[in-house]
């Protein structure tokens, strides 16, 4: 018996040490990095984000950290998987990328994520500008992302594509066809006409990103800024929905499919001359020629203009769940990577534009050329883009409409089987059906 | 309580007189005996017990969780009764999910059963190298689905895909392979049909190998040819089998999910939902629209409509079983009349 006891012993003793191993792992008092005490960092980011070489330097000047990395193609997955992981109460990385589409989404449980504040956010939260920190801090006040990159909109078009047109095709003669400071989509959709009737072809790839455009540059998005519903009885949104209608009506759409264009190759085999570029969208339509094979002879380039002004799509934070096992480790990464001088590389990596003021005049002063988009400096423009862009509250149901009830409605105009008032309808049954009855 | 009558008399078989006085078991004895009446369920335990775990217990669970407002990020809400049942019932998307769904599964069912059935019957005769030829139709079982979707998404697609680009080449119309119902439930159904031919027709082979030789030898003798030796001794002999075959492909196919997911991926199941089956509406009402509570509901209408399939299944498969079994021993019979202790086969 005294044999049997022995073992019981043991056994609570092993228990207990591993219980204590296993709460002195999360305790608050958590031990720095160091090549004693080696700490593996998992992080979560999703489409053309740029992180790969700062990783490895991150390695280096922090021994001990092991940086741990996944990559989701599209920002749709990323949320499918952060959600899903949010849910079941594990798996998180310990740094997760949120995409300022499904960050209202994200607000609704943000106590699940570690208060950045604790870990220093107050001492550098004049690096952002002003909207971008305020955007990734809840209600109660609680930080709990560090932004990255951020959307202001300019517009890409085809200069070869142009000139077979007739068109204007250097950077400035364009923005000053589209209308320079005054551009409105009104002279977007007129010169769409004027190239259709010169070439047969089409002028943007789909309806979807010329309207997320649109939404986005609104005062007032899906959501007010009080979070209500802003969709039904809003002429406003209705009229912009009615001038896309008319424009892909007469066939200024491809109907290519978005995130695919036949893997890039829409974008070299002229099927559409101009496309609305969001910073990290250069990132994308770089990925997209190299896949079709594409390259600086494809004609790409990027105007300092934008139809209806200042607009700010997406860009994304990065947060620590609380379910990281080294939120003070993983803070510290996070704030690193956010920090300007990372961003500087990260544009360079991804072509995004970065959300800290000192990036963005690095980039500024830099005026790098971007080969891809015919030597364009796009940072510059990027920078001017981004003047008086104002933060639009997102809600937290707002990409389910942005993907789920305006896809489906813009999807019937592109497709040629609905006109503007039954597609609208629809878009609004949709709404009713899955948000506001969901 | 069931085993016991059995178990005794099995124990007493050396009957002895009632009157006579038993003598009490010993300690062996009895450990006998109750390793006789508990051993099997033992044996048998350890499945039911991960049944319990991994199947019983999350389809009680998701009833549950169907009966609340339950929010993927926000958790469990208010309860609600049958109010999502009611309200699921009422969806017409969840509707059209079934609808696609059954449409799907019947483009690839029956061409599946039927191809199947051919080549197991092809690779049931004296083929060379025949080896070779049986483990190369489970090829395409062995690719993942994930593979087989994205490279069959590519073929399918509208604009830049290849089986357009050959149409157009004949100067052919493009198939609308994503945008209209019908040929998106062809393209889908192709996918399916690719992966599962082969894997059901070894399954038939298998049961076609079991059927005795004599029967076709001596039908050949008296003069059946080879369609009316596959119709009247191959097909009878393997019903069984078939039915297996028709049921789990049943369940299969009511559960399709990644084929549909991933002919594009920036949807569920379509810009319309064209080929939006039950299991996808399920995810997008889970992780797109972050309603718990629904998709719990769908997953158990879902449950209750592949049980409904199942048991008609059944019943059909039993008719068919019951009305053809005369003929098929008829036929025996007569190809075996020189043999009739065979018949019994």
């Amino acid at each position: 018996m005294k044999f049997v006891r022995r073992h019981t012993a043991a056994a609570i003793a092993g228990a207990a040490a591993l219980a204590m191993m296993a709460t002195g792992c999360s305790s608050s008092s958590e031990q720095a990095a160091s090549a004693d005490n080696p700490v593996e960092l998992t992080v979560t980011t999703f489409g053309t984000f740029g992180y790969d070489d700062l990783y490895a330097q991150y390695e280096q000047a922090n021994p001990g950290v092991k940086v741990k990395a996944t990559n989701i193609d599209r920002g749709a997955n990323a949320r499918t998987d952060a959600f899903t992981k949010l849910a079941a109460g594990s798996g998180l990385s310990d740094v997760v990328a949120i995409e300022e589409g499904w960050l209202g989404s994200i607000m609704e449980v943000s106590d699940q994520f570690v208060d950045l504040n604790e870990h220093g956010a107050g001492d550098i939260k004049d690096n952002w500008v002003d909207w971008k920190f305020k955007q990734g801090t809840d209600p109660d006040g609680r930080v709990i992302g560090y932004g990255t990159d951020i959307g202001p909109q300019g517009l890409c078009y085809n200069g070869k594509l142009f000139e077979a047109a007739g068109m204007p095709s250097d950077r400035e003669s364009v923005a000053k066809l589209f209308g320079g400071e005054e551009a409105t989509w009104e002279t977007y959709f007129k010169l769409g006409e004027q190239y259709k009737a010169a070439t047969g072809k089409a002028w943007y790839d789909q309806s979807g990103f010329v309207w997320n455009s649109m939404v986005n540059q609104m005062e007032e998005g899906y959501y007010t800024k009080d979070g209500e519903l802003n969709v039904d009885g809003n002429s406003e949104m209705k009229a912009k929905f009615e001038m896309l209608a008319a424009g892909t009506a007469s066939g200024l759409s491809a109907n290519q499919t978005q995130w695919d264009w036949g893997n890039g190759k829409a974008f070299v085999d002229g099927s559409f001359a101009t496309f609305v570029c969001p910073g990290w969208m250069l990132g994308t339509i770089k990925g997209q020629l190299e896949s079709a094979g594409g390259g600086t002879e494809s004609g790409w380039d990027f105007a300092d203009v934008f139809p209806g002004g200042a607009s700010n799509w997406g860009g994304a934070f990065l947060s620590v769940p609380k379910t990281s096992k080294h939120p003070a480790e993983a803070a510290k990464l996070a704030a690193w990577l956010t920090a300007p001088e990372q961003q500087v590389k990260q544009s360079a990596a991804a072509n995004n534009f970065p959300s800290t003021i000192k990036a963005q005049e690095k980039l500024v002063a830099d005026a790098a050329p971007n080969v891809v988009f015919n030597n364009a400096p796009t940072g510059v423009i990027l920078a001017n883009r981004a003047k008086g862009v104002v933060a639009q509250f997102k809600g937290p149901d707002d990409s389910v409409i942005q993907e789920n009830v305006f896809g489906p409605a813009l999807k019937m105009l592109d497709g040629g089987t609905a006109d503007a008032d039954k597609a609208w309808s629809e878009a609004l049954t949709l709404l009713n059906d899955l948000v506001v009855n969901n | 309580m069931e085993g016991k009558s059995p178990m005794t008399t099995t124990l007493n078989r050396p009957a002895k007189p009632p009157a006579a006085a038993k003598p009490k078991p010993t300690f062996k004895q009895r450990l006998n005996v109750f390793d006789v009446k508990a051993s099997p369920y033992l044996y048998i335990a350890p499945f039911f017990i991960l049944f319990a775990l991994v199947g019983l217990f999350p389809l009680v669970y998701t009833f549950v969780v169907s009966l609340f407002d339950w929010h993927l990020l926000k958790g469990q809400g208010d309860f609600v009764g049958l109010q999502n049942f009611t309200e699921v019932l009422h969806d017409r998307f969840f509707w059209n999910s079934l609808f696609n769904t059954v449409s799907i599964f019947l483009l690839s069912a029956i061409p599946q059963l039927a191809v199947a059935l051919f080549l197991a019957a092809v690779l049931d005769q004296n083929l060379r190298a025949r080896t070779f030829w049986r483990m190369s139709v489970l090829l395409p079982y062995i690719v993942t689905p994930v593979a087989v979707a994205m490279i069959f998404t590519n073929m399918f697609g509208e604009q830049y895909g290849l089986i357009n680009n050959v149409l157009g080449n004949f100067g052919l119309d493009p198939v609308m392979w994503k945008s209209e119902t019908l040929p998106s439930h062809v393209a889908i159904a192709t996918m399916v049909n690719w992966r599962w031919t082969g894997y059901n027709a070894l399954i038939l082979l298998a049961a076609m190998q079991a059927v005795p030789r004599d029967l076709y030898e001596s039908a050949a003798l008296d003069g059946a040819g080879a369609l009316r030796r596959f119709f009247s001794i191959t097909l009878p002999s393997i019903r069984p089998t078939m039915v297996f075959v028709v049921i789990t492909s049943t369940i299969g196919g009511l559960q399709i999910f990644t084929e549909p997911r991933l002919f594009d991926p920036a949807t569920a199941g379509g810009s319309q939902r064209q080929f939006q089956t039950t299991v996808l509406y399920l995810w997008e009402m889970a992780f797109q629209r972050q309603n718990f509570g629904k998709a719990s509901t769908i997953a158990w209408l879902l449950f209750l409509i592949i049980v409904l399939f199942g048991l008609i299944n059944y019943l059909i498969s039993r008719r068919i079983a019951t009305a053809d079994a005369a003929k098929p021993s008829r036929a025996a019979r007569r190809a075996t009349r020189h043999r009739p202790e065979r018949t019994k086969r």
